[in-house]
């Protein structure tokens, strides 16, 4: 279905955060203040590689209105944060490893005076030579910038089937390429920051944005020193984060410095702090060769990661899984031979980013598909429809994964679009001038969703009559603009035929909501949808028993509507006029008397779906998705144009189409940067690029309006999964299409990202002369 | 002891004349967010470049970190808070579109996109696509790949024009 607000009818579900956001009333965390708060600061590197040699801090302390100067001996616990592997420092004790490393915190009655308190703050450091690219850091002579090596390396991966050395030796053709992918930044509109309050009970309450309160909150614990029941994580609403706010950032100096001052201290990154500081998309090499047969099978895949991880570990193991997982695309190969590494250099702070690798990996492997169908002077669609995997194949990692259509039927949707036709006949406009040149190209990708096996998936959730009256859900979850709330509203009026003033959505606070897993990984719509069809049963049954007992009338004929419960088949046809219809028996707020109130409190839990086999960073569940792009390349100017777009996706049934559409356009257009304009670009292993007038997100102009989004919303009968994700699948396969739709506009096959324009550009046909190189 | 005159900042912000005492190099998007609690103007770039601060100076739309408390004293600012429909508490026709339409998901460079919206139809009634990407080419957003915003401002567009419209008719 294409899907648009008219298709979607009675679904398009307007957000109830809506007014809020477009009123200015919704105060994000960073918009808190309290009367008698004063403002942290943290004192970064100066340095991508040094040691410290010593820390003054007493000028900063003497200084009129600076309450705290903190440092790594003022940590009560553990001196070190990652969700996955705690190994970076809150404060630097002897070695500074990025620009962004932490120091000193400083906490003082204005920001100006925080700021006067952070200059006057003496460190005297032994510069290092930086290691400022993966080669250096993995030379034999490179010293180690962590200590559990060996050498640089944070984590291998590989995967290895047949013998692809022999299969090589067979094939009539092989392209080797070198894809080169640059180092994203989320750019999220609020920087992070936000308020940390102690209260008179001792407990620390912790208003900053995150993907995954509880996880803060251990983390928070763990370097507090505290049990974590002290501490509560209030966490939505988030300006956005695309995986950027998913590791701690300024939560553990706002943390110290409220409990040491024992005021509210308030933090807000500057935009360039919040460069300097903060996590980017993993830059990575993907060396490539694939062999195919003189039919156009493929026979052989050899691939080489190499990906920048920087000073810290975040997740860089599991993106590299991840990104290793997708280098195989959708295709069934029989000889696979993969190493992926993922290597510490001085270059910031790589992390989790919408698509998680998978990026990376699906540019790389679409840009061979191209190449190969060339060779063989094919179509490049039929060409991957030769090569896919059958629907009961197993997944990438040759691992079981769910059976469904969602790839052929993407490959076939975008097969017949007019846009996708336009490539048989490259549209020759003769109004054009002769150095603009058009071109469309595709790609195609299966893009894992949730953490994958041998990581902790936890899931749930809590559903429940509160005393107001209201059906309450409760999950862990974080709305950081995807539209989980309204989401949310629309599976629970679904389920309960019951109308949105009936509902209280709880999330993003740790003392309400039970711990049911972060919002990641393009999860939480399947989860909440999981949750809630366990826990609708039992729910329903209590209400209608309970409705039963006050009305005589027997439970059987009784269903849950609009306000309360209604006799069967009576439930009126709109949600307006409730209590006066005849059919309504008893409001959810006089079921809510009856009873004590646990009685109404019904919890879940459970694992998100992973495969039954044993390879680790193996997904279970799958989204498709195929897309379709025209560009128009100015080969005077080097810069390209998209014109058009189609992303097909199958990802089960749309439950909220404004936020399904929402999605792929926004993932579209932080594709388009990606593949176009976005490079942290770094000299020495300091930021150039640091703040937005430089390093260049898409504008309204440089988008490609005409985008269209097609939903294919089959899944087998009886599926017990619903809805997948969607956050990443937008992004993930842009690249390849626009590199693919280069080529075709202009001969010039592109490895690079973002497309350097010099490539495209062609010098205006001059006669040749002695002594000049055309080139 | 009076204060010295020179950190007297006056100005009429949302339709109320507003006084402060403030150093006049005061950036207006802390005026308005710090000294007036007015957490509506955003602020994320602080170059001038993202457009989350924009607020109408005297009508005309300017990225509030760009402008110092001296160059706005005694000019007429409206910030999000200060736009609303006939009723105060009721949702101008321009936000009425961009909650129709979808044209926000994190909402940070909403309150901005908002204020650069209704400087653009202000200007440009029936905006063509051009005027609407030259209207909102200083407004960054990272959430919706704007065509839930693009959709929103020909909405508010088509209403403006037709309240407009019945408005002189019945004036006439």
């Amino acid at each position: 279905m294409l899907l648009n607000r008219k298709q979607s009818g009675k679904r398009w579900h307007l957000r109830p955060d809506g007014a809020p956001k477009v009123t200015g009333q919704l105060q994000y965390l960073t918009d808190m203040t309290l009367p008698d708060m004063i403002h942290g600061r943290v004192l970064r590197s100066e340095y991508p590689y040094a040691r410290i040699l010593s820390i003054d801090t007493s000028e900063a302390e003497a200084l009129e209105g600076v309450y705290a100067v903190l440092t790594s001996k003022d940590v009560l616990g553990l001196n070190r944060f990652g969700i996955a592997t705690p190994d970076q420092p809150v404060f630097c004790e002897d070695i500074v490893r990025y620009v962004g490393d932490a120091i000193a915190a400083v906490a003082a009655d204005s920001p100006e005076r925080a700021a006067l308190a952070l200059d006057a703050i003496r460190v005297v450091y032994e510069e290092l030579t930086p290691l400022n690219s993966t080669d250096a850091a993995l030379a034999p002579d490179a010293p180690e910038l962590h200590k559990h090596g060996p050498g640089n390396v944070l984590h291998r991966t590989e995967i290895k089937r047949g013998d692809a050395e022999q299969a090589f030796a067979t094939c009539d053709h092989i392209v080797t390429e070198t894809y080169f992918t640059p180092r994203q930044m989320h750019a999220y509109m609020e920087t992070e920051g936000g308020l940390f309050v102690p209260d008179e009970e001792g407990r620390l309450n912790v208003y900053a944005a995150t993907q995954h309160g509880y996880k803060d909150r251990m983390q928070l614990a763990r370097i507090i020193g505290c049990p974590e029941e002290d501490i509560r994580v209030v966490s939505s609403p988030i300006g956005g984060s695309f995986g950027g706010k998913d590791e701690l950032n300024v939560q553990p100096y706002g943390a110290l410095l409220a409990l040491r001052c024992g005021r509210p201290v308030k933090m807000h990154n500057s935009r360039k702090e919040s460069v300097r500081a903060g996590l980017k998309r993993h830059p990575m090499k993907i060396e490539m060769q694939t062999g195919m047969s003189r039919e156009g099978i493929i026979q052989a895949h050899r691939v080489r990661i190499t990906a920048d991880t920087g000073a810290y570990a975040t997740l860089g193991a599991p993106v590299l899984n991840f990104c290793t997982e997708h280098c195989l695309g959708p295709y069934a190969i029989p000889n696979v031979d993969v190493e992926g590494v993922s290597v510490y250099t001085n270059n910031g702070l790589s992390g989790e980013f919408r698509g998680f690798g998978g990026n990376q990996a699906i540019f790389a492997m679409e840009g061979q598909m191209d190449r190969l169908a060339e060779i063989m002077n094919m179509d490049p669609w039929e060409f991957r429809r030769r090569n896919m995997r059958e629907k009961n194949d197993p997944g990438p990692l040759n691992q079981r994964i769910l059976v469904t259509d969602g790839l052929s039927q993407v490959w076939e949707a975008l097969d017949r679009s007019e846009l996708w036709q336009k490539h048989q006949s490259p549209p020759a406009d003769p109004a054009l001038p002769p150095w603009i040149k058009r071109g469309v190209g595709a790609a195609i990708a299966m893009h894992g969703a949730g953490l994958g096996y041998g990581i902790p998936d936890p899931a749930g959730g809590r559903l429940s009559l509160n005393n107001e009256g209201k059906i309450e859900v409760a999950f862990s979850y974080e709305e950081f603009g995807q539209g989980l709330i309204a989401t949310l509203e629309i599976m629970l009026c679904d389920l309960f035929q019951c109308s949105t003033s009936d509902l209280s959505i709880i999330i993003g606070d740790t003392d309400r909501v039970p711990h049911s897993g972060s919002s990641t990984a393009s999860r939480s719509t399947t989860m909440a949808w999981m949750a809630l069809q366990r826990l609708q049963t039992p729910f329903r049954s209590h209400v209608l028993t309970v409705a039963s007992a006050l009305s005589g009338v027997p439970a059987d004929e009784l269903v849950t509507g609009p306000g309360g419960v209604w006799r069967k088949g009576q439930l009126p046809a709109e949600t307006s006029e409730v209590e006066s219809e005849s059919g309504f028996v008893v409001s959810y707020a006089e079921l809510a008397t009856q009873g004590e109130a646990d009685e109404w409190i019904f919890d879940t839990k459970f694992d998100y779906p992973t495969t039954p086999d044993n390879v680790v960073g193996g997904h279970y569940l799958y989204t498709y998705a195929a897309v379709a792009a025209e560009v128009e390349v100015n080969t005077l100017t080097g810069e390209t144009k998209l014109l058009d777009t189609r992303h097909v996706v199958a990802a089960g049934p749309v439950i909220n189409p404004m936020g399904y559409i929402g999605q792929i356009e926004g993932g579209s257009v932080m594709a388009l940067g990606f593949t176009l304009t976005e490079d942290a670009v770094m000299q020495d292993s300091r930021y150039v690029t640091t703040n937005l007038d430089t390093y260049l997100i898409p504008t309204i102009q440089d988008i490609h309006t005409n985008l269209e989004v097609e939903a294919i919303e089959d899944l087998p009968e009886g599926d017990a999964f619903g809805p997948r994700g969607i956050g990443e699948i937008g992004s993930v396969a842009l690249a390849p299409a626009i590199t693919a739709a280069i080529h075709q506009a202009t001969g010039i096959w592109v490895n690079r990202l973002p497309v350097p324009r010099e490539q495209l550009v062609r010098p205006l046909n001059v006669p040749l002369q002695e002594g000049v190189s055309p080139s | 002891m009076s204060k010295p005159l020179e950190n007297h900042w006056t100005a009429v912000v949302n339709g109320e004349e507003k006084h402060l005492e403030i150093a006049q190099t005061t950036r207006l998007v802390d005026v308005l967010r710090t000294h007036l609690q007015l957490t509506g103007t955003k602020v994320s770039c602080e170059v001038g470049r993202c457009g989350a601060c924009m607020v109408l100076m005297d009508g005309e739309p300017v990225n509030s970190c760009l402008v110092m408390a001296y160059q706005c004293a005694g000019s007429d600012i409206m910030t999000i808070e200060g736009l609303h429909g006939d009723e105060k508490g009721t949702l101008h026709p321009i936000q009425q579109a961009f909650v129709e339409e979808g044209g926000f998901q994190c909402g940070y460079c909403t309150p901005g996109m908002v204020i650069s919206t209704k400087a653009l139809l202000d200007a440009h009634p029936e905006p063509s696509q051009e005027q609407i990407e030259t209207g909102l080419c200083g407004n960054l957003c990272r959430c919706t790949g704007y065509g839930g915003i693009i959709r929103a401002v020909r909405k508010a567009g088509e209403r403006c024009v037709v309240k407009e419209t019945s408005a002189e008719e019945t004036v006439s």
